[in-house]
């Protein structure tokens, strides 16, 4: 009884996180006739399929070419990823494990710092964002894009590593030490393989907020560099293309579903259960 | 393989309170001490001074003579195991215990040898292949007691109450091998519990020690002889030393009337100063026959094993005395023949004599 009543939430709930997609992707298939035509969902038989929604995607009628973007988001998100990644876990490692002190200033107050950064609303950012990228001649380039990002991920990366290296016993360190390490071997050889569970979870929000990110990537680009949320708002036009639209989100959602199919692999091997004790 | 001297060590958690009271201590070359104490003495702060996981608020560490006090961790190269397992759980059994090893640039082979003679010393070696992930909490033990005793060129090597959460049962036997690993190699071991029987069993010395400072160091047999104060003496032995005061009369020690102690051990003693008995229950036993004996009544009898602990009032003084099973004993008053020369005086709670 509980069984069936499981399975019958599973599939619901499924439906509801399958419908969009579904609906995106018949959609993306469909001309102006077949949109506009009542609910179909079978191709051939609901509606005549046509791939002129996928072709506007790479320079066709109507269209823009959706590869440079894609690329220039890739690029942009897992370079600022990273970056922030690597900065943010060797910052949370020293936070957690050493103690600062600059005057009243203490590794509390030092973390607060951080995470304070995230405080403020977008658009207080934008503005000294274009300043200081104008001042250094970035405004619409992709290192430009990087180092705002860099600046807007760090704090999380920050927040995620010293929460997770807290809860990693301290001993794990001593014990690789008096094995014969330096504090920064006991770091890199002991600690950081036992911490890919926390650097994951870091590591998918960095992605997400910076792949999904349309504010900065609009007001800090123009014409030579564009992001793929950008590009993808240009598509419309005075008639809703929604075909285009249709298959600009299932390739942007794409490498989204692809990291949180790997993400479930991992956990359900149990690579990240209580990696640590 | 060093002397360890600690000269003038105090150690502050940053509070008015010293964990470690200032003090001087030598450990010397290849001999095992048992630090012994109840929680919250310091006894893992002394070890943590030593292998330098701890700068010390005050006072110089020398490890075979040579000033390391600024010196890491690592280059100490002593090998200590804590109270709770600590494994690199991204490694294998193997991989874990030979990490130490691996540290210090051994070669492969000879990795290969130590790692599955000491895997066999503590029964791991069906292990060594495993993810370390996955074990019981004993078996995570062993692996830190393993890294501990796998390098045999250690300068020392600290145990933290290693056996705290091993099975009892299995309590015994890794002792055992402990101590036949250590009489291998010969380290200079300092090992703390809180188990008087391991201290007495394992160490050619026992540290008694009590909110950061050191009571009382000697023999297991000088421990339980002569305690040096009262804490001592409750503290070693179960149960612990009686004391009880001792009325003097015409020089001599009386305990209810009785003459125990006479009056040529208590020259040098104020005669005005209060005198206490310390009497082990071992010590203490029925009187036979016309014998003359110190009359008491018997309150209670508790079952050890072979033995029975029996509790007796003297006076208005409580006495426990350690009988044997099989020594039949009167039911209410009895008389207690106490070994005079093992009875110790003490003065202000000090011993005197
Ligand atoms: N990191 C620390 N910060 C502040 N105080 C500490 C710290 N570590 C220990 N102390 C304090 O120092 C004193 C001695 O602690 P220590 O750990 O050396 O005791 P211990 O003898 O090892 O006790 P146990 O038998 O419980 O392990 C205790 O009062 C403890 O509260
Ligand atoms: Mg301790």
């Amino acid at each position: 009884m509980l069984s069936t009543l499981k399975y019958i939430a599973v599939v619901l709930w499924s439906a509801f996180v399958v419908a969009p997609l579904l609906w995106a992707l018949t959609t993306s298939f469909k001309t102006a006739n077949g949109v506009t035509g009542g609910p179909t969902y079978l191709p051939y038989i609901g509606f005549e399929p046509s791939l002129d929604g996928w072709r506007s995607l790479f320079g066709g009628a109507g269209g823009i070419d959706i590869v440079r973007p894609y690329m220039d988001s890739l690029i942009v998100t897992s370079s600022a990823s990273l970056i922030s990644i690597v900065l943010g876990t060797l910052a949370a490692y020293g936070l957690s494990r050493f103690e600062y002190r600059a005057g009243f200033v203490k590794n509390t107050d030092i973390i607060f710092f951080f995470i304070s950064q995230r405080i403020m609303p977008p658009i207080v950012l934008a503005i000294p964002f274009f300043l200081m990228l104008q001042f250094l001649g970035l405004l619409d380039t992709k290192i430009g894009l990087i180092l705002v990002y860099v600046a807007l991920l760090l704090p999380i990366a920050v927040w995620i590593m010293v929460d997770f290296f807290d809860g990693v016993p301290r001993q794990i360190d001593e014990m690789a030490m008096l094995d014969g390490c330096t504090p920064f071997e006991a770091f890199w050889r002991i600690v950081l393989p036992n911490s890919m569970p926390g650097i994951l979870v870091a590591s998918m929000f960095c992605v997400i907020f910076g792949w999904n990110d349309f504010f900065f990537a609009f007001t800090l680009t123009f014409t030579d560099t564009q992001l793929l949320p950008v590009a993808v708002v240009s598509l419309n036009s005075s008639v809703t293309p929604w075909w285009s639209l249709s298959a600009s989100a299932l390739v942007s959602v794409a490498p989204l579903i692809l990291i949180a199919i790997f993400v479930e692999r991992l956990l359900s091997r149990g690579t990240l259960a209580g990696a640590i004790r | 393989m060093a002397s360890i001297h600690l000269d003038q060590i105090g150690h502050s958690y940053g509070t008015a309170v010293y964990a470690l009271e200032k003090t001087d201590m030598h450990f010397e070359d290849g001999k095992t001490y048992a630090l012994l104490g109840p929680s919250g003495c310091g006894k893992t702060t002394m070890l943590n001074i030593i292998s330098g996981l701890l700068t010390p608020s005050d006072g110089r560490v020398l490890l075979g003579g040579t000033d390391v006090t600024r010196t890491r961790t690592a280059e100490r190269n002593i090998a200590q195991v804590f109270q709770f397992p600590v494994v690199y759980q991204s490694k294998t059994v193997f991989e874990n215990l030979a990490f130490p090893l691996h540290c210090r640039g051994w070669d492969r082979s000879r990795i290969a040898t130590r790692v599955a003679e000491i895997a066999d010393l503590l029964g791991l070696t069906s292990r060594l292949s495993q993810s370390a992930r996955r074990l019981t909490a004993d078996e995570k033990q062993l692996i830190s007691l393993g890294r501990g005793l796998v390098r045999n060129d250690v300068a020392a090597l600290l145990m933290d109450e290693p056996l705290t959460v091993i099975d009892p049962h299995m309590k015994f036997d890794l002792r055992r091998r402990i101590k036949q690993a250590n009489d291998q190699t010969r380290h200079t071991v300092v090992y703390v519990t809180h188990d008087q029987n391991e201290a007495m069993t394992f160490a050619d010395e026992v540290l008694v020690m009590s909110a950061g400072r050191v009571v009382q160091r000697g023999t297991p047999q000088q421990l339980f002889e002569a305690p040096r104060n009262l804490y001592v003496g409750n503290f070693i032995g179960s149960p612990g030393m009686n004391f009880v005061r001792a009325e003097r009369l015409d020089g001599d020690l009386r305990l209810d009337g009785v003459p125990l102690v006479g009056a040529d051990r208590c020259r040098g003693i104020a005669p005005d100063a209060e005198i206490v008995l310390g009497i082990r229950p071992e010590h203490i036993a029925f009187a036979q026959g016309e014998e003359l004996g110190v009359p008491a009544s018997i309150v209670s009898a508790q079952d050890h094993g072979s033995l029975l602990v029996v509790d007796v009032a003297v006076g208005s003084d409580r006495l426990r005395m350690k009988v044997r099973r099989d020594v039949s004993f009167p039911a209410g008053q009895a008389r207690l023949r106490v070994s005079s020369d093992q009875v110790r005086l003490y003065v202000d709670g000090v011993l005197v004599n």
